[in-house]
């Protein structure tokens, strides 16, 4: 009888031992991190970063990393896209905005402490357009750079191109070190093979260097000890995370874990208590449906009676209640704000659907639904929207089934124009419309769908129209006449335009959203 | 589960003629036979699963993107061999094997081995210190039920591990984060360690271990509170497991005669537990440890992504919802292996431990 | 527990050819398991005639916490949790029994043959077992299912894969025991066909303890499909499925009702079946606990250290 007594306290005691040990083992380590955060940030994000070579990068995440650790020519103050103002130089420009000079700031350095020079400038931008195959290639295409001398740079465009300065504020044309970087494998010939140098190191003037790249986890950098510029940045180390999912955004905000998530959705930041800011904002993205033009592709199908039939079916505030706060219906292919924007989108109309269902010769075929499951647009999760859209095309008798798929996986379906039926998103690359020109026949986004110019000359024609038109009024004109036209007889769907909100732990302040570079980091400063 | 082959090999009449060797040596052979054996059946698995894929092998392996060069593409074929018969593929499989490829992943761009490399120790550390954890705990209370047998000790015990044996664990993962992390705050966030805090250099690839060999403190402490969420929640199939286990075991051992004689002798209940019951039920308790590995290895693919722990239960999750098949079929081939090792080890101190092998 | 214990207090169970199931209702733990269990098996064939809501129906407001109108609430999308938690059963149930049942099938043709034949057929048979398992079970199913494609179905598939070895184990051993028993040796000294002789003498007595081990196994199952379709394998949206819910329910972090009660279902319908399968194995182990606990029973009097 003895035993069994004696055993149950050792054994109470050893389980209420372990259960101690993993409970203060928290506690200790939480306190640690609130003494040891004062030089760090953390920054939660979805990653789509490719690399830190600026010359090669452009998505979100990766230009607000080569926006911490370089600087461009030309940069913008806040969230105001609209109005460039001098960067690492200013500038003077001919009356028919073909002529810029560039004159650079004096004092400033890289961070190895040599000093910024035309020789960086021209090099760094021309590497840009040596490299045939680099993404931001196209911002370049048509320009001539050239040194005037040490401190002066002329940038001439063949045909007038008003919007330069903003284009150069594009973190993608930051200045590289050119002796570092030529050391390294550039050069402007196109045989360049710094990228994987700048992966490991970077070469620039920004306020921070990079640490560590890890295209799946994390980016680390640290602060610019060379740094000249007027951004001194508050912390000495700051850890970009790979978060893909907006909800453990969410929770590693509210646990502590992160000062700043940049992927919640609407519903997700009305739910923040006090202690958060947040700063929402329209995206510019637009979230969209695309139904493939090609008879390859989406057989007997393929015309836009279909799409039309689409359009009318969906009951547009049941899906823009899934995107939450800041977000707004898309009017047209071309977001509200920018020039040429549809003023009114479209209403549900079933009688209207239905007979244009009739119309495309729809005979109970199932339709899949392609689209990337792990891809947040503005914290928007595509699959609920799917779910959602499935659902209320069923109301019209249009068969949906939904096939999910990694985006990695998708992209390239929907790059190549082999998606039947898709559900995919469109941003600006800069603040202006001409950038919502490729949905046009023929053009990138329409080829995406099948579309090509002989399918809609009518549409090419006017695509085209905006595309060179010189007169303000004009311009803006000819890109609503595109806008209704796509809305008309367009192979797409126009749906939601999210919203983008940047939350903040109290504990720092100063993350602004700005839709070239998401965030300049250097401007988060600790709060108080 | 290789328990099949966990039982000490019996003397086969036919073996009569290796009598002169250690009964011992032999049965090490014997043993090792097997697991090379099962090794290769391992690689032959993962390799018929590459090429099972329904559609394109070459784009499964390289993403459709890469697969529309023809220049790659005709490269891959040749390297893997494609065009040739199975058994040459194999063979090639083999050798890039040996090699230490196992191709590209898809997900993170770098060489499936190197990926492997830091994503083990991670998940080993957490393994271990889960089987630990279970073995301390289920020892415990498997004692406990054994001698209040029927009671009502007994059945709260099975109850428990009835139900920890019932539990989906990537639920247990979300509602304990959700409540230690989120609402109680006692919990550290998800990953290794804080963010806040720059990693070990790596010696033994474990942090905690790291974080001490480099004399930091804050580290070492950092790292161990990042385990305990996730080691706590492991546990808690294998402390089914193998609580079930021990309670038969010491239920064995109380019925021997040396138990019922130390306990006639009068000495005190915990002296006999220690030195006569857990040191009798030791190796039953040893080879089912091996199936506990099994079930722990399985949980980490679960539980680990919702910690966003950088093993291999993140790596093949992230690998499995992005069709990454050199990922997946790498975290495969190294779960296959780490298993048979374990198993294999078990075994060995097995065969050591037991008298009727080592003595026979 | 360790699958050869169960093989051997098994196989001596099938040897014992009689089994004493009324015992199985003194185990108040079986009862409460068998209760749960048929009543989710009901639901599972029953509730697409009286859930309230259509499991896919986006007609409620979103994310409504549980109350009147709504037992549970409703899901980011406006669906009915309920509704969807009933619909989960009638996929996840129906599609854990079918997959056992196969694998038991499978399991036991392929450790029948084995067993009887002996010899290469019992080398190679056991071999290809054992290298099933070799990898532990979620490992290989994960691997096969994304190697299929994810779907429900594959997943089903990698599940019943990774689950036949421990029928063939048993099945052999059992058919190792009764394949030395007097009534088959003189069965096939009456001229019976190896196949009569495995159908008519043999298998009738292997049935039994399948049954029960399939009894076992169905928790396994659930766990093993659900946790597939967490990991994206299985389900595709919009399917009503358990695993899938609690996946999505991360999304949606502070509504906790949207993870909770997926959660417990699979937890009730899993530890039902456990408790189920104890209580059968505990009936059905008469040299396993059974005995162990008539030895500590001797003991424990010996000593006069009565429980």
């Amino acid at each position: 009888m003895h035993a069994p007594r004696r055993l149950a306290p050792i054994a109470l005691g050893t389980a209420a031992l372990f259960l101690l040990a993993g409970c203060s083992g928290g506690n200790s380590a939480n306190t640690d991190d609130a003494e040891q955060s004062g030089g760090s940030l953390v920054i939660d994000t979805a990653f789509s970063i490719e690399t830190t070579d600026p010359g090669h990068t452009y998505d979100p995440t990766g230009n607000m990393v080569a926006k911490a650790l370089y600087e461009t020519l030309v940069d913008f103050e806040g969230s105001d896209v609209t109005t460039p103002v001098p960067g690492l130089a200013s500038w003077e420009q001919n009356d028919d905005a073909t002529e810029f000079t560039f004159t650079l700031e004096d004092g400033r350095t890289f961070s190895d402490g040599s000093e910024i020079t035309a020789d960086d400038v021209v090099f760094s931008l021309q590497r840009i357009q040596g490299m045939v195959e680099a993404k931001p290639n196209f911002l370049l295409t048509g320009l001539t750079v050239e040194k005037i001398d040490d401190s002066t740079v002329s940038i001439t465009s063949e045909t007038p191109l008003l919007q330069l300065p903003a284009i150069l504020a594009n973190p993608a044309l930051g200045i590289v070190n050119a002796d570092v970087v030529e050391e390294n494998g550039g050069a402007t010939d196109g045989s360049d093979s710094a990228q994987s140098y700048l992966d490991g190191e970077s070469a620039g003037s920004g306020p921070f260097i990079l640490d560590t790249l890890d295209l799946t986890s994390q980016v680390v950098l640290t602060k610019n000890p060379e740094y000249t510029g007027d951004e001194e940045p508050a912390y000495d180390r700051v850890v970009i995370r790979n978060v893909t999912e907006s909800a453990t955004q969410l929770i590693n905000l509210q646990g502590g874990d992160t000062m700043v998530a940049m992927d919640l959705n609407g519903d997700q930041v009305e739910g923040l208590d006090d202690g958060f800011t947040v700063d929402s904002v329209p995206s510019g993205q637009t979230i969209f449906l695309l139904l493939n033009q090609s008879p390859d592709v989406a057989g007997e199908l393929a015309n836009v009676d279909l799409s039309e039939a689409v359009r009318y079916a969906l009951d547009y505030d049941a899906l823009l209640e899934l995107a939450g706060a800041g977000a707004t219906q898309a009017t047209g292919v071309i977001p509200t704000g920018f020039e040429g924007a549809l003023e009114e989108g479209v209403t549900q109309d079933l009688d209207r659907a239905t007979a244009a269902l009739e119309a495309s010769g729809y005979d109970g075929q199932t339709l899949r639904l392609q689209f990337p499951n792990d891809y947040p647009v503005g914290g928007v999760e595509f699959t609920p929207l799917a779910e959602r859209i499935q659902a209320q095309l069923a109301e019209i008798g249009l068969n949906v089934e939904l096939a999910p798929a990694p985006f990695a996986t998708e992209l390239d379906a929907y790059v190549g124009g082999t998606e039947g039926f898709g559900l995919w998103f469109w941003g600006p690359d800069y603040a202006d419309s001409a950038n919502f020109l490729p949905f046009a026949p023929g053009l990138k986004v329409g080829l995406r769908a099948g579309w090509d110019a002989s399918a809609n000359p009518e549409i090419a024609d006017l695509a085209a129209a905006a595309a060179s038109a010189t007169d303000v009024d004009e311009r803006t004109e000819d890109f609503t006449a595109f806008a209704e036209a796509m809305q008309e007889s367009g192979p797409f769907v126009p749906l939601i335009v999210p919203g983008r909100n940047i939350a903040t732990a109290d504990s720092v302040t100063g993350a602004v959203y700005n839709s070239v570079w998401d965030v300049d980091i250097a401007e988060i400063t600790p709060a108080g | 589960m290789t328990t099949g082959t966990t039982s000490p090999a019996p003397a086969r009449a036919g073996a009569r003629r290796y009598r002169a060797r250690s009964p011992l040596a032999r049965y090490l052979v014997r043993r090792a036979g097997t697991s090379v054996l099962l090794l290769v059946g391992v690689t032959i698995v993962t390799f018929t699963l590459t090429n099972l894929v329904p559609g394109d092998p070459v784009s499964a392996a390289l993403g459709e993107g890469a697969a529309q060069n023809p220049e790659t593409r005709e490269a891959f074929i040749r390297s893997r061999g494609l065009d040739q018969p199975f058994v040459v593929q194999y063979l090639l499989y083999m050798g890039n094997l040996l090699r230490g490829d196992l191709g590209t992943s898809l997900v993170t761009g770098r060489a499936v081995t190197t990926d492997l490399a830091t994503a083990v120790p991670a998940t080993v550390e957490i393994a271990i210190a889960a089987i630990v954890v279970s073995l301390a705990v289920s020892i415990v209370l498997g004692t406990l039920a054994a001698y209040r047998r029927g009671l009502v000790t007994d059945q709260v015990v099975r109850v428990v591990t009835l139900v920890g044996l019932s539990v989906p664990t990537f639920w247990l993962a979300l509602v304990s984060f959700y409540i230690f992390f989120l609402q109680l705050r006692i919990a550290p966030g998800s990953g290794r360690i804080s963010p806040s805090i720059t990693p070990p250099p790596r010696v033994t690839g474990f942090y905690t271990i790291d974080y001490l060999l480099n004399g930091d403190g804050v580290g070492f402490l950092d790292a161990a509170a990042h385990l305990a969420l996730p080691v706590l929640v492991l546990s808690l199939v294998t402390i089914g497991l193998l609580t079930r286990f021990i309670r038969t075991s010491v239920l064995e051992v109380l019925a021997s005669d040396y138990v019922r004689a130390a306990r006639a002798k009068g000495l005190s209940g915990a002296r006999v537990v220690l030195d006569y019951v857990l040191r009798g039920a030791s190796l039953p308790i040893l080879t089912v440890v091996g199936v506990a590995f099994g079930a722990l290895l399985s949980g980490t693919v679960l539980v680990e992504s919702v910690f966003s722990w950088p093993g291999l239960g993140t790596y093949a999750y992230n690998s499995a919802s992005n069709l990454d098949l050199p990922g997946i079929m790498g975290v495969g081939l190294v779960v296959g292996v780490i298993y048979l090792v374990i198993n294999f080890v078990v075994d060995l101190l097995y065969g050591v431990l037991d008298p009727r092998v080592r003595l026979a | 527990m360790s699958t050869d214990n169960r093989t051997d207090a098994l196989a001596s169970a099938g040897r014992r050819t009689r089994l004493r199931w009324p015992r199985a209702w003194r185990s108040p733990l079986g009862i409460v398991g068998a209760v749960i269990a048929i009543a989710w098996v009901i639901v599972a064939f029953t509730a697409s005639w009286w859930v309230p809501f259509e499991p896919n129906a986006q007609v409620l407001p979103r994310l409504q916490e549980p109350g009147v109108d709504t037992l549970l609430g409703t899901d980011g999308t406006g669906r009915d949790i309920f509704s969807r938690l009933m619909t989960g059963a009638t996929v996840t149930i129906p599609l854990a029994l079918m997959l056992v049942v196969a694998a038991m099938v499978i399991g036991t043709v392929v450790g029948a043959v084995a067993g009887y034949f002996g010899r290469w057929v019992d080398e190679t048979l056991m071999r290809i077992t054992d290298l099933v398992m070799a990898f532990p079970t979620v490992i290989l199913a994960m691997v096969i299912a994304a190697s299929l494609g994810p779907s429900l179905f594959n997943a089903v598939i990698a599940a019943i894969v990774v689950s036949w070895p421990q029928y063939a184990r048993v099945t052999r051993s059992l058919v190792l025991g009764l394949r030395g028993q007097n009534y088959v040796i003189a069965g096939r000294l009456l001229g019976r066909s190896p196949l009569t002789s495995l159908t008519v003498d043999i298998l009738p007595n292997i049935v039994g303890p399948m049954l029960v081990l399939a009894t076992l196994d169905i928790g396994a199952a659930i766990l093993l499909l659900s946790g597939l379709s967490f990991l994206g394998l299985g389900a595709q949206p919009p399917t009503a499925e358990w695993g899938s819910m609690i996946s999505w329910a991360i999304q949606n972090f502070d509504a906790w009702w949207l993870g909770v009660f997926p959660g417990l279902a699979i937890l009730t319908v899993v530890a039902a079946f456990n408790f189920l399968g104890d209580a059968l194995r505990d009936i059905l182990d008469p040299t396993g606990e059974v005995a162990h606990e008539n030895q500590a029973d001797r003991a424990a009097s010996a000593t006069g250290a009565a429980a």
